[in-house]
């Protein structure tokens, strides 16, 4: 080193830096993927802005850096590679030997000297290293993905890619046959083959827009959701578990996969779809799409078993997760990599990333309870109501026009003394309520059943009234139920109850206050203890212990407690009984009944109960004086309690307000903020799911805080607009700050946002899924180290397109499929394939492999087992037949065959999948138990040509006939000759097999 | 479609495919050019010095101050506390007690006098084969983070483990079996915490994916023909099939993946009876099976796994992982509790194996070639976790890991914790270093052994860190 210092002071010191010239985009792109990486990776360590300590004075990150040179002088003389220190540094070829750890390979240092040909051409002009940082974000504006879209006046798909063509010399293919139209298409857009039906109806359309209405069709179908939500389950990262060693399942997430293919199937806009799953609770929280479309965002992994030392930085990589995946699935930018240092390659200053995540700081998975569909409750009240009236209506007429009759008709008889001597009174309820929510059915022997909600401690109020008098005791029964858990008595999961306040006060049905009344624990049938369990602890003055009856479940049990003094007001009587449940958690009573009783003290425990309505009314009409006009109403309201036909008008009533619809709420996986954070197994330590700030990290260590991060955005792609244009403060009272929804908002402006790169992403996801490889080769990455398109105005064109048509995916999936370039054949021109081997031009179809799901729920098709039911919980079952979507997805236990089939494992955003040949997909497809039932399924059919239509969409050739008939016979003597019963369909069976086996069937042309 | 094969990897997602019996293409030439084929042998960055790895993973944390770090100063300081000592080190803030002198004896073994804990017998044996690293620390005091530390240089999901790595730098030299392959305990104890992630190909494609052998019912999926399809008729149908497939393919012989795939299925044929041969055990002779201890109730299960492995290297098999114990607690070297009955335990079921397996690959010839690992996720503490029978908690500052075989110097100790165990203190030897040396020692420079995934081009042992091969083990 010492030589090296010392050679560096001998060099001249040289020119004055030069104005860069006007940029010429191939040598900027060249520069950006040729040079830039090399001098990141193998020079900024000692010579930039981010160095520990700078070497010989010499920047090489920025353009002003190299042209003005360090210790020993310019760097480099554009144009004139020779005279360039840096050349000759980078060949070894003087004493100065750059990079001094090692020479760059032959084929870099000739990238060098061309760069420097061409004048070296330097995006990052001046300044980069005067900057602290070596980003220039405007400099970093002109790159081609972060400028506006420039879509070509009157251009066409074909006529952009034919241009390019023509200018090659290559002459695109031909369309392929309609039979192969019609089966890529359908693949394309259902993941399904056309049924053999589909085919000849196509085949017999000779409109000119038959292939038009085919496509209009199959947007239609059902099966297009399914097939494209699953294509942007992979974006989304998106698996049904946390993930790591525990790998909890998260209940009720599917809910994000089935928003997935609603939005698909009913062309939600591109830009309310991403802003829904961003912040579709904050845009539009009636709406319970929205809500579901939020489970992207908290669809990454997370480590449920955590000590107290890694929760904060477990909570920083949740972040990252949302703000890395927000990047890769709608911009296409890697800027996670922004976590620990500033982007090494695109524009994005560390300290934007951190602005981007905190909009995600308190935003947490939460369990919501939604109303799936706000129309469907209100038209069901509505109904309800419209069905209600009469009965009520009916219950009125009838109580006018017939009762007064009925009850003289009654009163006639003489009922009063048919009434044997009553020792218990069933009290009428006239109120029954549950402070904590449970809900009471009347029961017609004049108890009520406890239903719905069982909280954890509870306090009831019952009400009743009577115009008995000289009432000594009540007593209150806890009855046996069917639909108690061991029968019952009580409602906790042991069938026990435990009573712990037992009160009863009483007031003048007129009006005045309520008194308190005395009440002594008499007659008990059975109590747990003598002590805190005991009937007497529910009625003393300690809030503790209560009257329970374990072990005797499934029994009726009841308990008389007496009254200091017997009760009874001239007017009548309001007894309000407060029942208190907090000795033990959801301990309530199941079915209780009220009674008094006027016998003297201590009143007996049994004896015949009686209805209140009829006691009253013998005592009334006993009396035997006349009626006045008021009693006589009374009267007959008393007697309508027990008029069978009043009662049963009565029943309808209450039974269809029993009915009266409730709102119905799911459980939906979400995420939010302001909500309980969903449960895990970490909060056991105290985990505190997150932390009120997000700070700038240095190098993404926890432990290196710097400032706290304030929202912001990735500023390259803003132009000239103030923040402020996207963040708005939130409502008042509003329960989430906003922050997603101003996220929201900047992702799709067009204007000055991100909008035009967020239409380029989206075109080209569609166009690489249909074409086999996106304009952007790279669908994640539109950064500098991603692939640039080739076809920048055929993208541009799209999106534009995209826009203008009010985002609508299915007229673009409609413009790709529609062009010649889509529906040209597969042949192998060698002509053409000498010209462009890669096919980048697109002169041929490039026949692709089904993907996993499409290769099973295909098998499933052909087999005849395709289970079509949609939505809803997945399954680990490998053996279901529904569509592969509908498989859980637990990232410990991915399914097998998806893996076999290059599913890609769901941790972070994945742009596409590869094509994989491996000898496991072959022993699949050789030896699996359903590859084996597809064939069965098929084997069903005996007509070759009808077999060959349903596994390949064609009838066989005379050849592959004869094959087949070759094979058959051998293999049914065989299947014979071990005596095996109906060796033909065994035969056929394997047959089957052969022909799903084929690469027809997986490849599709 | 002539993608370069590094154009073709780019493209792959992130994988985690269940069977890496991809390697199996490779051999045949069916994927004419080593561009479209992820699994054709490649030649090292530079001379290997083995050609295939045998990891013992001792799963849960095996107690350095036990085993193979013999620590005097803690007998006399038995009882005394450890001054300084943060209370979160280990997992259990609760249940600190002071330090504790090791339960077993020590005594010199071999002709460098490397004094060994008793419970290796027959180890102790082989210490002039073995080079002791004392140094090792990692950044995790919790089992599955500290694991995918181990196997991925990266405490998070996600990135690919060592066997993955290998297995894309130099590709598969096997002709009928998996390049990688994983086993775990077969005794019902549970997979290693964090399961398949621990020999996932993370953001490499999933053809690196170990191959994970069931230790119940079939050791690998699809491997049996069906029933019906005894004798010759699965072998009639793959005529047909490959009849019928070749008529399409004349009509398109560009069309090399689909000429790929109908090899595929001669090779999966000829797979079905290459995987059950290598691992039919029956075929060794009795003295092999006794001197792994087959015969050894203690140990019949480990010692049939390290029979497998010696097996499966003879066949060309690159990277083989087998866990020792199973999940947590009792059921792995994790001794919270009673680290006398624990480790003794797990010391008895692998002593009589890994040493036979030592002796077997030397007999043969083999384990020059072979790098044997031992080591686990993270060490123990020097102080006791209280209890009835008192055990250790996790320590991430300091463990030990041994190698033995190909390439690697015998009877040598590097780098060394502080007196008692504690901490590595003389020449720290981080999971990078160790990553870096392993590969170095199969012929790949961690540095240039990268993959580009997240637009970075990624590497075992981190972009941000400098690993160093630990050359004073090297021979």
């Amino acid at each position: 080193m010492k030589k090296l210092t010392l050679l560096l002071l001998l060099l001249p010191v040289g020119a004055a830096p030069q104005e860069p010239p006007a940029p010429d985009r191939e040598g900027v792109e060249f520069f950006e993927k040729k040079i830039r990486p090399v001098l990141v990776d193998r020079c900024y360590s000692c010579h930039s802005a981010e160095a520990k300590k700078l070497k010989g004075e010499l920047y090489v990150d920025s353009r002003e850096g190299l042209l003005k040179g360090g210790e020993t002088g310019p760097s480099i003389v554009p144009g004139d590679p020779e005279k360039s220190l840096l050349i000759k540094a980078i060949r070894y070829a003087d004493d100065l030997k750059m990079p001094p750890k090692g020479k760059l390979s032959k084929e870099v240092v000739e990238d060098f000297v061309a760069w420097v040909k061409r004048g070296a051409p330097d995006p990052r002009g001046k300044g980069a290293s005067t900057a602290k940082k070596g980003i220039n974000i405007e400099t970093g504006r002109s790159y081609w993905a972060f400028q506006p879209l420039h879509p070509p006046a009157g251009a066409t798909v074909d006529g952009l890619l034919r241009a390019k063509l023509a200018a090659a010399g290559i002459a695109p293919n031909g369309p392929a046959d309609r039979r192969k139209l019609i089966r890529r298409a359908t693949f394309d857009l259902i993941g399904l083959p056309p049924t053999p039906a589909e085919v000849d109806a196509f085949l017999a359309d000779l409109a000119p827009d038959a292939y038009e209405k085919l496509i209009d069709r199959l947007l239609a179908r059902p099966e297009y959701g399914e097939r494209w939500a699953r294509h942007w389950l992979d974006v989304a990262r998106f698996a049904e578990s946390h993930g790591f060693e525990q790998d909890y399942d998260r209940e009720n997430a599917y809910y994000y996969r089935d928003f997935l293919i609603q939005a698909f199937n009913r062309d939600l806009p591109y830009d309310q779809f991403v802003q829904w799953q961003i912040a579709g609770d904050e845009l539009a929280p009636a709406e319970p799409l929205a809500w579901m479309a939020t489970g992207f965002l908290g669809a990454g992994v997370f480590p449920t078993q955590l000590t107290e030392a890694e929760f904060e930085s477990a909570r920083y990589d949740e972040l990252d997760s949302m703000t890395s995946t927000t990047g890769s699935a709608f911009l296409g930018l890697s800027i996670g990599c922004a976590r620990c240092h500033d982007h090494k390659f695109d524009p994005f200053p560390s300290r934007d990333y951190y602005r981007l995540a905190s909009t995600f700081t308190t935003a947490i998975r939460a369990m919501a309870e939604l109303r799936m569909d706000p129309e469907g409750d209100r038209a069901a009240l509505a109904t309800w109501e419209a069905e209600h009236a009469p009965l009520v209506a009916d219950l009125a007429k009838f109580e006018k026009d017939e009762l007064p009759a009925r009850f003289d008709h009654w009163a006639a008889g003489r009922p009063w003394e048919k009434q044997a001597s009553r020792v218990w009174t069933v009290l009428d309820l006239v109120e029954t309520k549950s402070h904590a929510g449970a809900a009471f059915v009347p029961q017609p022997d004049g108890s009520v059943l406890a239903t719905g909600e069982n909280p954890k401690n509870d306090k009831w109020t019952f009400r009743a009234r009577t115009t008995l008098k000289g009432l000594t005791a009540v007593r209150l029964e806890a009855l046996k139920d069917a639909s108690l858990k061991k029968g019952g008595p009580g409602r906790a999961d042991n069938g026990n109850f435990s009573l712990s306040d037992f009160r009863l006060t009483v007031r003048p049905v007129a009006g005045g206050a309520p008194v308190p009344v005395k009440l002594s624990a008499g007659a008990v049938t059975f109590e747990q203890n003598k002590t805190d369990l005991s009937a007497a602890s529910s009625v003393d003055a300690d809030k503790g212990g209560g009257w329970a009856v374990d072990p005797q479940f499934g029994r009726d049990h009841a308990a008389v407690f007496t009254f200091a003094a017997p009760i009874g007001f001239p007017e009548g009587t309001e007894l309000t009984f407060d029942f208190e449940y907090n000795n033990n958690v959801h301990h309530a009573i199941g079915r209780p009944r009220l009674s008094v009783t006027s016998t003297p003290p201590p009143a007996a425990l049994d004896g015949e109960a009686k209805a209140q309505a009829l006691v009253e009314l013998c005592e009334l009409l006993r009396e035997g004086t006349a009626l006045d006009a008021a009693a006589r109403e009374r009267a007959i309201a008393v007697y309508g309690r027990i008029d069978e036909e009043r009662v049963r008008r009565r029943r309808a009533v209450d039974a269809h307000l029993a009915a009266k619809p409730a709102p119905k709420v799911t459980k939906v996986l979400v995420c939010t903020e302001g909500l309980k954070p969903l449960k895990h197994h970490a909060d056991e330590r105290g985990f505190p799911h997150f932390y009120k700030e997000t700070y700038v990290l240095s190098r993404g260590d926890v432990n290196k805080k710097q400032d706290v991060a304030t929202q912001g955005f990735i500023q390259v792609l803003e132009r000239g607009a103030d923040e402020k244009r996207w963040v708005a403060p939130p409502p008042a009272g509003s329960r989430t700050p906003g922050r997603r929804a101003a996220l929201a908002r900047w992702l799709t402006d067009v204007d000055a946002g991100a909008g035009p790169l967020l239409a380029r992403v989206i075109v080209n996801r569609l166009w690489a899924q249909h074409f086999g490889r996106g304009l952007v080769a790279t669908p994640n990455d539109f950064g500098v180290q991603g692939d640039p398109p080739t076809h920048p105005e055929l993208l541009d064109f799209l999106a534009a397109e995209l826009i203008r048509g009010g985002w609508q995916l299915k007229p673009i999936h409609k413009r790709m499929m529609a062009s010649a370039a889509y529906r040209q054949s597969t042949e192998v021109v060698p002509e053409s394939a000498k010209k462009d081997p890669d096919n980048r031009l697109l002169w041929r179809r490039d026949p692709h492999r089904l993907e996993a799901e499409a290769i099973r729920d295909s098998l499933l098709e052909v087999g005849g087992l395709l289970d079509r039911k949609m939505y809803g919980p997945g399954t680990l079952d490998e053996g279901m037949t529904r569509r592969s979507i509908y498989f859980f997805i637990k990232r410990s236990k991915l399914i097998p065959m998806m893996m076999v089939f290059d599913a890609p494992e769901p941790l972070v955003s994945q742009g596409g999948r590869p094509t994989t040949t491996i000898a496991p997909q072959a022993l699949l497809f050789m030896n699996s138990p359903l590859v084996r039932r597809c064939a069965a399924g098929l084997a069903k059919e005996a007509d070759l040509n009808q077999l060959y239509r349903r596994a390949l969409g064609r009838p066989p050739t005379e050849r592959e006939l004869q094959k087949a008939g070759e094979f058959l016979s051998a293999q049914e003597k065989s299947y014979r000759d071990t005596g095996k019963p109906d060796p033909a369909l065994a035969a056929r069976v394997d047959f089957c097999q052969a022909l799903l086996c084929l690469n027809e069937f997986v490849y599709v042309d | 479609m002539n993608l370069t094969r590094r154009e073709l990897l780019a493209k792959a997602g992130n994988g985690f495919g269940l069977l890496g019996l991809a390697s199996l293409l490779s051999q045949e030439n069916l994927l004419a050019d080593e561009a479209r084929d992820p699994l054709a042998p490649r030649p090292p960055h530079f001379k290997a010095r083995a050609k295939a790895v045998i990891w013992i993973f001792v799963n849960g944390g095996p107690s350095h101050v036990d085993t193979w770090d013999y620590k005097p100063e803690l007998e006399k300081r038995d009882g005394q506390e450890l001054p300084g000592f943060n209370k979160f080190t280990g997992f259990f803030a609760n249940e600190v007690g002071g330090l504790m002198k090791s339960p077993f004896k020590f005594s010199p073994q071999g002709q460098c006098g490397k004094m060994v804990s008793e419970i290796f017998p027959n180890l102790g044996k082989h210490v002039d084969r073995m080079a002791f690293i004392h140094s090792g620390w990692t950044e995790s005091n919790n089992h599955s983070p500290a694991l995918f530390m181990m196997n991925s240089g990266e405490t998070r999901m996600g990135h690919p483990c060592v066997g993955s790595w290998v297995t894309y730098g130099l590709g598969s030299e096997s002709r009928n079996l998996p390049s990688f392959v994983v086993m775990s305990d077969p005794l019902g104890r549970g997979l290693p915490k964090g399961s398949a992630q621990n020999w996932g190909a993370g953001f490499l494609p999933s053809v690196y994916q170990g191959t994970y052998l069931k230790p119940a019912g079939a050791p690998i999926d699809n491997m049996a023909p069906p029933a019906e399809l005894a004798g010759d008729r699965q072998r009639r149908q793959l005529d047909l099939l490959r009849d019928l497939n070749g008529q399409s393919i004349e009509s398109s012989p560009a069309e090399k993946e689909l000429a790929a795939r109908i090899e595929s299925f001669e090779l999966a044929y000829r797979m079905q009876a290459a995987a059950p041969e290598a691992l039919d055990l029956a075929s060794e002779p009795d003295h092999i099976q006794k001197l792994y201890g087959l015969d050894n109730k203690k140990c019949t299960h480990f010692a049939k796994q390290c029979l497998i492995a010696r097996r499966m290297v003879e066949r060309g098999v690159r990277f083989v992982q087998i866990y020792s114990g199973g999940m947590e607690n009792q059921l792995s070297w994790d001794g919270h509790k009673d680290i006398e009955g624990n480790h003794r335990g797990f010391a008895d079921e692998t002593d009589q194996p890994v040493a036979a397996l030592l002796t077997d690959l030397q007999q043969r010839g083999l384990l020059d070639q072979t790098l044997v690992i031992w080591g686990g996720e993270f060490g123990r503490l020097p102080i006791a976790q209280k209890g009835g029978k008192p055990g250790r908690d996790h320590n991430p500052h300091a463990f030990t890991t041994w190698m033995a075989g190909g390439g690697v110097k015998g009877g040598v100790s590097y780098g060394a914790t502080d007196e008692v165990g504690f901490k590595a203190v003389e020449n720290r030897v981080s999971v990078h270093d160790l990553h870096a040396t392993i590969l170095n020692l199969v012929g790949l420079d961690n540095q240039k052994l990268t993959f580009k995934h997240n637009s970075l081009e990624q590497r075992l042992t981190t972009i941000t860190v400098d690993a160093k091969v630990i050359k004073e083990i090297l021979a």
